[in-house]
């Protein structure tokens, strides 16, 4: 149907692209293996030493334990939360549902920007600044309005029927979420999930200004820190970069259907 | 129907909606950890923004109350003026570039299966998933003044092109929009693909039955069909742009002067580094009206011309 010319210049261009978007990713693997520390590649002396030093001097190992500790907080929480609020809303329905769903959809629409001011100085008369519980829950509160939305599109999708059966078998309102609903939507949970992970983990700007003591840092900030301090080694602060941006992408190398339909059905939301 | 039936149906209706009703009760339940949760978080804080934005605070000492200074303020202050201006700029390369670029390439290469897709996709997507401070990093490094542009710039005979990107004046800010338009091609080009793949194929054979050229093609079919999708792009790329943070804040810190200041760089100065906490909250407000603007104001046009 199509010519042979339309169809090698179809490569071409899909290639040109794919070229364009990955040479700076690709330049930068190349920086973190070569032992110049001016970032002169050097393709004769892998220098492999690099990810071991970047992972010394940058103290990587105290910052992504504080990553893993806080992601994986949010992400539990943040998971559990959305299904409760998703059956209340899909399912069960909820007392000022009219009132109360609108209400929380408009946090999509809310940027951090707007609400960071007050919670940091609010946070910071009890206590809650310089701590990763502090992060977390501010993490919980602005994973709700999304992960309602996520999770009661999910329920309402399931058949009803599957509802109606339960209901016949007698199992409790709490059974009938735990052993029948949330199996039946691991896929959109799996993809929440995915989700949450990345934009915790990727998270730069609220950890920016909760954790400001070196010691609590966040790999993204200390990572932040790092390279303005290692102007001079450029290929330590591309291996530092690197590791940070490991756990996210292995993600992304087994989940990469999940990850994309999730990003785009997140941006269609609005 | 007998008087009998009606009054079994009207009694069997209330036990229904009784139960309706206990079941709607143990759903606030089911909800109320996430909505307190979003009530303390992002409620009760965005009410407490407007109402800081009324007062001059140091963050440290007795807050006074100003009305609508920091507002008024707002048209004075050259800074602003620069960091909203910036902005402009930035819709421009994070919004309308890949809009164009992801439409073009979009509309190619929807016409034929294309061996690999899964591979490239999962490079051209790959911005879209990498940590926004790694992305700043790699960026900073090919535009240092010993990167490897200025590298490839020298080996092919442009060496009077050559210069420290991120510290010019002129050049500082364009370059930042770059990697705006790296980061969102990927995105609007898998947002276009899928949209053109939901029209259906008989629009298409029922304009080459009539004679039409693809370019007509695109114009007339393609290009209506995919309104929903170009505002879901323009909305967050625009948004996007009036909310850079993190990739200012790595590279330049808003440098050299102010050339690439952008009003969430100033936001976060005014409200922790040098409070001037109101000023800082009335920054915030108005970048949010800003974006639900943008947002309805994209939605508003699209449907508008449904009609």
């Amino acid at each position: 149907m199509i010519s042979r010319f339309e169809r090698v210049s179809n490569y071409v261009i899909v290639i040109a692209l794919t070229v364009g978007v990955l040479f700076p990713v690709a330049w930068f693997v190349l920086t973190s293996l070569s032992p110049n520390t001016s970032g002169a590649l050097d393709f004769s002396n892998i220098a492999w030493s690099n990810f071991t030093a970047a992972w010394h001097d940058g103290n990587l190992a105290h910052s992504m334990y504080a990553s893993l500790v806080i992601t994986v907080s949010a992400v539990i929480g943040q998971t559990i939360l959305a299904i409760l609020s998703g059956y209340a809303f899909g399912v069960l329905g909820v007392v000022g549902e009219r009132f109360l769903f609108p209400v929380i959809l408009l946090g999509m629409m809310v940027s951090t920007e707007v609400i960071v001011i007050p919670l940091y100085y609010e946070f910071q008369r009890i206590g809650l600044t310089n701590s990763w519980l502090g992060l977390v829950i501010i993490q919980l509160g602005m994973g709700v309005p999304f992960g309602t939305y996520w999770m009661r599109a999910t329920f309402r999708a399931l058949p009803r029927s599957v509802m109606d059966s339960a209901a016949v078998d007698g199992a409790g309102v709490w059974n009938t979420l735990w052993r029948i609903l949330v199996p039946m939507a691991r896929p959109a949970v799996l993809t929440l999930v995915l989700l949450s992970f990345m934009w915790t983990w990727n998270d730069f700007f609220l950890s920016l200004i909760f954790l400001g003591d070196p010691d609590k840092q966040t790999a993204t900030v200390a990572l932040g820190a790092f390279q303005g301090r290692h102007v001079l080694q450029v290929n330590l602060m591309a291996a530092g970069s690197l590791i940070v941006s490991l756990p996210v992408v292995a993600l992304y190398l087994f989940f990469q259907r999940e990850f994309i339909s999730g990003v785009m059905a997140g941006a269609v939301k609005e | 129907m007998s008087v009998l039936a009606i009054g079994r149906t009207k009694a069997r209706t209330r036990t229904v909606s009784r139960q309706t009703r206990k079941r709607r009760w143990i759903g606030l339940l089911f909800l109320s950890p996430a909505l307190l949760l979003y009530g303390v978080i992002v409620l009760v804080p965005l009410l407490q923004t407007v109402n800081y934005s009324f007062y001059k605070w140091d963050g440290v000492s007795e807050p006074t109350w100003v009305g609508l200074r920091n507002y008024l303020e707002f048209g004075r202050d050259p800074r602003m003026y620069a960091a909203f201006g910036h902005v402009l700029v930035l819709i421009l390369m994070f919004g309308l570039i890949p809009l164009g670029l992801g439409l073009i390439s979009a509309a190619l290469l929807s016409r034929a299966k294309i061996r690999g897709e899964g591979i490239y996709r999962w490079f051209l997507f790959l911005p879209q998933v990498l940590t926004s401070v790694v992305v700043a990093i790699i960026w900073k490094r090919i535009y240092a003044p010993d990167g490897p542009l200025n590298s490839l710039l020298r080996g092919v005979g442009l060496g009077h092109l050559t210069r420290n990107w991120l510290g010019d004046f002129t050049w500082a800010l364009p370059s930042l929009g770059m990697i705006g338009v790296w980061g969102g091609f990927g995105f609007t080009m898998v947002l276009f693909l899928a949209g053109i793949l939901a029209i259906p194929d008989e629009l298409y054979e029922a304009a080459r039955l009539d004679g039409s050229t693809r370019w007509q093609e695109f114009w007339l079919i393609t290009l209506p069909s995919l309104r929903g999708q170009m505002a879901i792009a323009l909305t967050l790329t625009i948004t996007g742009a009036l909310r850079t943070f993190d990739m200012v804040y790595i590279t330049t810190q808003g440098g050299p002067g102010t050339a690439t200041t952008t009003p969430a760089l100033l936001l976060y100065q005014l409200a922790f580094v040098n409070p001037d906490v109101g000023r800082a909250s009335a920054t915030g407000v108005v970048l949010a009206v800003l974006c639900l603007g943008i947002a309805v104001g994209i939605t508003r046009i699209m449907e508008n011309k449904d009609r």
